[in-house]
């Protein structure tokens, strides 16, 4: 009877010597590999370094303006462009520019290698079914595993810093981007592709003169997707040491501190909204002018 | 009249049967132990636990707490009936008002010997640059290049404080006091327990200089050997300390370098507790001093074998029994030993 009322459980020392089997190799295995894996990212170190000082040393009024420039690229809407300059000013008027300033860089940064990383992997899950069913349980375990967890084995391996804190929030924010240029490219148009292979394209040609183009929209919503997760990953990667909003919010949390947390929370909402509805208009106006095209 | 006759006569056979039990285990009865949520407070709890239970024939009940719910309960409530480890510099003003008001026994005034707050290196740093050996913080900080910082290696890094945490002010006026960004130094904010933990760990693990912040008792401190710091400074004074050191900088422009503050680390007790567990109870919790060495030991156990307080404890009886028999009669120690 006292196997249906008790769980038959692994025996406590076995369980134990299970996990301190797996804590001791990722240790051997961080001590060996982890000054290697360290200077591999080097270069990314190196350039979020650079454009989190060019943010900080430029005087404020050109960063304003060219992130109004960038917005009118982008949306060619005069009322983002005022709403984000006069964010931004905000922003600086309550103290919290430097602090913007090194989130906005890790943000750029983070969306930039999320592009870089999840647009050629989107392709491949698109072309080949295998690749699709391989990839996606790995993206869903991405999406939901607590992210505390895989922080553990990001410090073992690189420590501190501004490269963890990356790598932690990138995990968080590449499967969207991955997603959603599967999805996009596997969407178009059937008779499109019939007729492009009339014309004797080759599989380069489909894919960067049709498919790439017409999935264009979707793959935006995706990046959108990206760049929303990655900032709200921020105050997750202050706990590893990464500068910006996060840390006086982390502050706020273990003080009680209202109105300082409130007003970082409300710089994240700020940047979140600007780099949403700028990426979002300039995703509808890539579709609008598709559909320009097609009447 | 029948029910008020029933009533003393259970009465009396209650108290009869408390005596009696009395003459057993010194009338000890129900007490309410706190278990704060750190490691070497979880392991005095489970082992205040056993050595009351098997020893002194006390019921003890442990309730999970931390530093400032749990004071406030024991001042405001009188429960839990003893704090093993109650960190007196955060509850420093209200503690010395309990006991003067007599709510609240200081019944050990240091239950851990060796512990406190203060500024470390790993022994990576020795091994790559042995002129540190014997060299104190005020000499260290001459030497910034001796601990590059990743971001920037022109400078040196000097871990801190997480963010949030009360040490992070003490931190970072210290850092201001000893004039370090002029020396050369970045404070990096480690942004958490877990990455402070995470940087010294990568740091030991890879024999790398690491230079910061850390406190003892802790596993950290025992698994890598970290090294303490003398600031190679006194301590400059109360009023420097808590006026200055520990607030934030636009309330006090100009710190004087001082070495960190001494920790006091106190088991307290309720003073009904005090009376009601009696003299020989008493006597145990002043006499319960867990050498540094030992108590890191343990949290090195804990830490490496994942073990929660109660295995910990056991662990700690039966490995360390030249440690805890000193601190009970051999008649009790028997006991213990009987229920390990």
């Amino acid at each position: 009877m006292e196997f249906f009322t008790k769980f038959p459980v692994m025996e406590r020392i076995a369980l134990m010597e299970m996990k301190k089997g797996i804590d001791l190799s990722f240790r051997q295995f961080s001590r060996e590999y982890g000054n290697g894996i360290e200077a591999f990212f080097d270069p990314l170190l190196f350039f979020l370094v650079w454009l989190e000082k060019l943010l900080l040393n430029s005087p404020w009024p050109i960063i304003i303006l060219v992130i109004a420039i960038l917005a009118w690229f982008g949306s060619r809407s005069w009322v983002l462009v005022v709403g984000s300059a006069l964010a931004f000013m905000l922003i600086g008027y309550f103290g919290m520019w430097n602090d913007c300033m090194a989130t906005v860089a890790i943000i750029t940064v983070c969306t930039t290698l999320c592009i870089a990383v999840g647009i050629p992997l989107g392709v491949l899950m698109s072309k080949s079914d295998r690749a699709e069913k391989t990839i996606l349980p790995v993206l869903d375990m991405m999406q939901t595993i607590p992210s505390f967890v895989y922080l553990v084995p990001i410090l073992m391996l690189l420590g501190i810093g501004k490269v963890p804190g990356l790598i932690a929030v990138c995990i968080y924010a590449v499967p969207p981007i991955i997603r959603l240029t599967n999805l996009g490219i596997r969407e178009v148009d059937k008779e499109t592709l019939e007729a492009i292979d009339a014309f004797g394209a080759t599989t380069w040609q489909r894919l960067t003169k049709v498919q790439i183009p017409l999935a264009l929209p979707t793959i935006f919503a995706g990046v959108n997707q990206t760049i929303m997760m990655a900032l709200a990953m921020v105050v997750i990667a202050s706990m590893i040491g990464v500068k910006g909003l996060g840390v006086p919010i982390l502050r706020a949390i273990s003080n009680q501190y209202l109105a300082l947390g409130l007003m970082n929370g409300l710089a994240i909402v700020a940047l979140a909204i600007i780099f949403d509805r700028v990426s979002q208009h300039y995703g509808k106006r890539i579709q609008k002018h598709r559909e320009g095209r097609n009447l | 009249m029948n029910t008020f006759k029933k009533i003393i006569l259970s009465a009396v056979i209650a108290l009869g049967s408390a005596a009696f039990g009395g003459i057993a285990n010194a009338a000890c009865g129900k007490v309410v132990v706190a278990s704060q949520n750190w490691a070497s407070a979880e392991l005095m709890a489970e082992v205040d636990k056993f050595i009351l239970e098997k020893g002194y024939g006390c019921e003890v009940e442990l309730i999970p707490g931390a530093t400032m719910p749990t004071f406030t309960s024991m001042d405001e409530k009188g429960a839990p009936d003893m704090n093993p480890e109650q960190w007196a510099n955060a509850v420093y003003v209200p503690l010395i008002k309990a006991v003067e008001e007599g709510r609240l026994v200081i019944a050990n005034k240091a239950p851990i010997t060796g512990l406190g707050e203060g500024w470390w290196l790993t022994p990576g740093s020795i091994e790559k640059h042995p002129e540190l050996k014997g060299m104190t913080a005020v000499e260290i900080l001459e030497h910034p290049e001796w601990f590059p910082y990743k971001e920037d290696s022109s400078k040196g890094a000097f871990v801190g404080c997480p963010a949030g945490w009360g040490c992070q002010l003490a931190n970072a006026q210290l850092f201001r006091a000893f004039e370090m960004e002029k020396k050369g130094w970045v404070l990096v904010d480690p942004g958490s327990a877990a990455g402070l933990d995470g940087s010294i760990s990568k740091a030991a693990e890879s024999g790398n200089p690491w230079l910061g912040y850390y406190w003892n008792p802790t596993s950290i401190v025992g698994k890598y050997g970290l090294i303490q710091l003398d600031f190679g400074v006194p301590f400059a004074g109360r009023e420097n300390w808590d006026k200055c050191i520990t607030v934030a900088e636009q309330d006090c422009a100009d710190p004087k370098p001082s070495a960190w503050t001494e920790s006091e680390v106190n088991t307290i007790i309720t003073t009904k507790f005090a009376k009601q567990g009696g003299k020989d109870i008493v006597k145990y919790i002043g006499d319960r001093t867990y050498p540094g060495i030992v108590m890191n030991g343990m949290l090195v156990y804990m830490a490496d074998n994942q073990a929660g307080g109660s295995d910990a404890a056991i662990e700690f009886l039966s490995k360390h029994e030249d440690v805890w028999t000193k601190w009970v009669s051999s008649g009790v120690a028997k006991k213990v030993k009987a229920g390990l």
